[in-house]
């Protein structure tokens, strides 16, 4: 502890100086007078004795300064000294320092913002406590790996895993609030009543679900959102306890969740985030039908439990399920256990990380640029580095010089990075994808400020390492002799190597930016299979308190398809259980085969079933490819019939007419059934633009009732303006019908290009910034070098070197590490782009064309950047250059 | 003619202002200065002004401890004393130098030391 006590007593010393000072010199004084005194009482005269006293002290000044070194930090004083005198070199070359910081703000200020984003997505805890421990549990059936888990396979997995603390289920529904004021359709989430508890969050006020208010016969009891809880209810205090109507029947409400509380599951789980209420179940989950898979099962690890062990755990109690229900047979019953936070993040990972990495690739571009600066600026400022070395400055203490001002510089850079950064971030925000939607508390925080200087700091050191050391080695009396510097041959090699380097990093990023914008091309070009110009679309749940048969609600339903079609401007009206890129309700899918197909053909492909009214081909302008539509006939004879598309029509009936052949699907009551095939209509995208997921089946309505529909309206004109004219209908069939999520059916399509927009336009920004930067750094290459050899110019011109020959070798030397530049990136980018794989569609990752493309592109504007500063060379007067030195 | 003086070894400044304050009591630099070149008859020669990085050395490690006064004759003066972590290290660095010399004597041979 010696030295620690020696540290603070000189920390003390470095902060009170001058208080330290003073008490020195009346020490001094204090001792010399003394010492004076004791020499007149011995007899010697006032001025004689002063001067002996002076040469037995041995020099007061040097004393104190032996002292002030071992008084304060030394290596402190220094430093302070060396950023002193850095800012007033920065302050000096105002030009200079300008640029360097405007491009390290561009270089640093891309990466603080892609960070801002990768610190909150991919690395930050989940607003949950210990949210590390929740895990998200699929089902699997052959190549179906998300599959949502029924009762009985959640409670037998909750009865037998050991390394679960819990597990619990939701069911995401749209539930009608009646009553207090006007209707309102709320997302409703049905949950086991342990399932709040697990996500770990408490009550703003009430308690959460008791285990006895799940099940058959339990009382009708729901748990508010703050954001309910506020709109429909003004934020009554009082609001435990009190009944609201729900789906028509008297609810007590026994809990308000606190602000901000969402359920974050991933995408296409079909569990949208912002629920408003949530119900316990009222069914006996584990006596459920084993093949009805609609709960999405989250659970929470014990602590030390590892993913992989649940995972084994999980293989066992499949093995358990499969051995127990025959349904989980064929095809075999899987269970997979992903991380939650994980499995939110997947699509955007890769698509972030590719951003990060060209953030980084920008700011090399521009650490590049900088450094340049920084050689420029070492060999104009070699005669004042030599005297300062010729006047007993140490190496150590120029390169310590030299570091101070460019880590200052770069400093400088990641300050005013930060407030690019910050505007960066919210052109991000702006754009955001839907997945990150789901993670709110997008902020720089401490972390990224951190990153920043870190990157900052670590670039200072780095790139004004080179210049530096260059500076220690310099030879005292060359440099004292040469007149004027004159660009030595190895600095020259430096510069162009840094271009190359510029260049190579440019092309990388050009070549990314391409493969991504032919890729949004792609998009914009895909056939979703249904034209959604003119197409608004809302959701409506048919209220089952007043339409409490099937066939009442059929008659509501085709009395408002009938109403909307009146108004004028309606093209075509349909109405459909869902909605292609509609995530908000659960997707019902099942398996299907030809009837009559064998045991083992059976169970083995699934479908997306869709349950419609006569009109929605029409009014989605869905292409029929053979058979015919379904027609109002159909739907007043309850025919029991089919429409797939060619995708189910080829793997069912491969080669053969799929009209008229009867097919095995899932009816409403999700039981199995027999339909005939009367048609087939092309394949629409649903799930995503790229790929497809599955074939479709569409029946009727009355064989497939369901509550929750959306109506498809197709106008001449610019459908929005319908709206009021909708609405007027709607209440005109019934007052108290809500309508919901209107939209046009352009936004869903829209929202299905969304990340790729998102990565295209940023991956563009990149590439900008980058050529702008390698232009820049090529520009000012070219013109310091026409600068540092205008006498060697000269006497070309003298000696009868035409002009355009001297322009031409400028320019060759100029592109000559372009050339290089470009050839490394070729290979570099070949090398890189496959990890681009996954945000790629319709374009591989060593398109010809883009390569092509890029090294024109890139060639273009190099050989524009060094033909301006080239061009000087034409204007060259012998006389003038010659005299230059 | 006085006899030739003798340089302050290296390091053992230290040992002597400890010395010096423990006999004494609390003193201020030039009395220490003083009795250093009483005792020594003036064969040690010392640059009075060495002693006070030597005294501000010691201060920092906690030997020694300061203190404002006023001397005999009324004059300001910074009174050192010596600490109990002093009072430990002086017999420790007493008892090595005492170690040392004897080992010294010995290797030059029962001849007298420096």
């Amino acid at each position: 502890m010696k030295w620690l006590r020696t540290f603070t007593s000189r920390l003390y010393g470095f902060f009170s100086k001058q208080r330290i000072e003073r008490d020195l010199d009346s020490e001094v004084q204090s001792h010399l007078g003394m010492l004076i005194a004791e020499k007149i009482r011995r007899g010697m005269t006032p001025e004689a004795a002063r001067h002996a006293a002076m040469r037995e002290f041995g020099g007061a000044e040097q004393t104190k300064e032996e002292y002030r070194e071992q008084r304060g930090l030394p290596l402190v004083d220094g430093l302070l000294q060396d950023v002193r005198f850095a800012v007033r070199m920065l302050f000096k070359r105002p030009g200079f320092t300008l640029i360097a910081v405007g491009t390290l703000a561009l270089g640093i200020g891309a990466n603080t913002a892609i960070f801002t984003v990768v610190h909150s997505v991919l690395l930050q805890q989940l607003p949950f406590s210990k949210a590390d421990r929740l895990a998200i549990v699929w089902s699997v059936y052959g190549n179906e790996g998300r599959a949502p888990a029924s009762g009985p396979e959640l409670m037998t997995i909750r009865e037998r895993s050991r390394l679960f603390e819990d597990l619990g289920g939701i069911w995401a529904q749209s539930g009608a609030l009646t009553g207090e004021s006007e209707p309102e359709q709320v997302k409703l989430g049905m949950v086991t009543a342990n399932f709040l508890g697990i996500l770990g969050t408490n009550p703003q006020l009430g308690r959460l679900f008791l285990s006895s208010e799940e099940g058959p016969g339990g009382p009708f009891v729901a748990i508010l959102s703050d954001g309910l809880w506020r709109r429909r209810y003004g934020a009554d205090p009082h609001m435990i306890g009190r009944a609201v109507r729900l789906n028509g029947q008297p609810t007590t409400i026994v809990g308000v969740m606190p602000p901000g509380f969402k359920i974050i599951f991933p995408e296409g789980s079909s569990v949208p985030p912002e629920m408003d209420a949530f119900v316990p179940f009222r069914s006996q989950l584990a006596s459920d039908p084993p093949d009805q898979s609609y709960l999405r099962v989250i659970g929470r690890l014990h602590d030390a439990v590892t993913v992989p062990q649940a995972q084994n755990e999980l293989e066992t109690i499949a093995a358990h399920l499969r051995s127990k229900y025959t349904t989980f047979v064929d095809p075999p019953l899987g269970l997979q256990v992903v991380p939650l936070q994980g499995d939110l993040v997947r699509n955007i990972r890769p698509a972030l990380l590719a951003l990060f990495g060209g953030a980084g690739l920008v700011l090399l571009i521009a650490c590049a640029n900088v450094a340049n600066l920084l050689l420029s600026r070492a060999n104009e400022r070699t005669r004042e580095i030599t005297l300062r070395a010729a006047m007993g400055a140490g190496r150590g203490r120029l390169i310590r010089q030299l570091l101070t001002e460019s880590v200052l510089l770069f400093c400088c850079g990641g300050a005013a990075a930060i407030s690019f950064g910050w505007g960066a971030l919210q052109l991000l925000l702006a754009l955001q994808p839907k997945e990150m939607e789901r993670l709110s508390g997008i902020q720089m925080n401490a972390p990224v400020f951190a990153f920043t200087f870190a990157v900052a700091i670590g670039g200072g050191l780095l790139f004004g390492l080179a210049p530096a050391l260059g500076a220690g080695k310099l030879d005292l009396a060359k440099s004292l002799k040469e007149a004027r510097q004159t660009s030595s041959l190895a600095s020259r090699r430096h510069r162009n190597l840094l271009v190359s380097a510029e260049v190579a990093l440019g092309f990388i990023l050009l070549i990314g930016a391409g493969l991504m914008l032919q890729t949004f091309a792609k998009l914009l070009q895909v056939d979703p299979g249904f034209a959604p110009a003119n197409v608004l679309t809302f959701r409506v749940s048919v209220p089952w308190e007043k339409y409490n048969t099937s066939a009442s609600a059929l008659l509501f339903l085709r009395t408002l398809k009938e109403n909307l079609g009146g108004i004028p401007g309606v093209e075509a009206v349909g109405i459909t259980s869902h909605l292609p890129f509609d995530d908000t309700l659960p997707n019902w899918y099942s398996f299907y085969w030809p009837e009559g197909a064998p045991k083992e053909q059976q169970n083995v492909i699934m479908a997306d079933h869709r349950s419609i009214l006569p009109g929605y081909f029409k009014s989605m302008g869905v292409t029929l490819l053979a058979g015919r539509d379904f027609d109002d006939h159909d739907v007043a004879e309850n025919l029991k019939l089919a429409i797939t598309d060619d995708t189910v029509a080829q793997e069912a009936w491969p080669g053969q007419d799929a009209v008229g052949k009867l097919i095995n699907i899932e009816n409403g009551n999700f039981v199995r059934d027999t339909a005939q095939v009367v048609g087939v209509v092309k394949h629409l995208q649903y799930h995503a633009l790229t790929n497809q997921v599955r074939g479709q089946i569409y029946l009727l309505y009355p064989h497939a009732v369901r509550t929750h529909m959306a109506v498809t309206l197709k106008s001449r004109r610019n459908a929005q303006t319908l709206l009021p004219l909708i609405r007027q209908q709607v209440a005109a069939l019934d007052k108290d019908l809500p309508i919901y999520h209107v939209e046009l059916m352009t936004e869903y399509v829209e929202s299905a290009r969304q990340q790729t927009r998102f990565v295209t336009l940023l991956a563009g920004v990149m590439a900008g910034i980058a050529l702008l930067l390698a232009c820049t750094g090529i520009y000012a290459v070219t013109t310091y070098s026409v600068v540092q050899r205008t006498s060697e110019l000269g006497i070309r011109t003298a000696l009868g070197a035409q002009s355009r020959e001297l322009f031409a070798l400028v320019l060759r030397q100029s592109m000559l590490p372009v050339a290089l530049g470009i050839s490394i990136g070729f290979v570099l980018s070949l090398l890189l782009t496959p990890l681009l794989s996954t945000l790629l569609f319709g374009v591989r990752p060593t398109d010809a064309l883009t390569y092509v493309a890029g090294a024109f592109l890139l060639s273009a504007a190099a050989l524009i950047a060094s033909v301006l500063p080239a061009r000087r060379t034409m204007r060259v007067d012998p006389m003038v250059a010659l005299r230059y030195e | 003619m006085a006899p030739p003086r003798g340089e302050v070894l290296q390091g053992t400044l230290d040992l002597i202002v400890l010395k010096t304050l423990e006999a004494l009591g609390p003193l201020h630099g030039y009395g220490i200065a003083q009795r250093i070149q009483q005792v020594s008859e003036d064969l040690l020669q010392l640059n009075q002004g060495t002693l006070y990085p030597a005294l501000l050395r010691l201060e920092q490690r906690g030997w020694i401890s300061s203190k404002w006064g006023s001397s005999e004759n009324n004059r300001k003066a910074k009174y050192y004393s010596l600490t109990r972590t002093g009072r430990k290290q002086l017999l420790a660095e007493t008892e090595s130098w005492e170690r040392m010399t004897a080992l010294m004597s010995r290797l030059l041979g029962g001849a007298e030391g420096a």
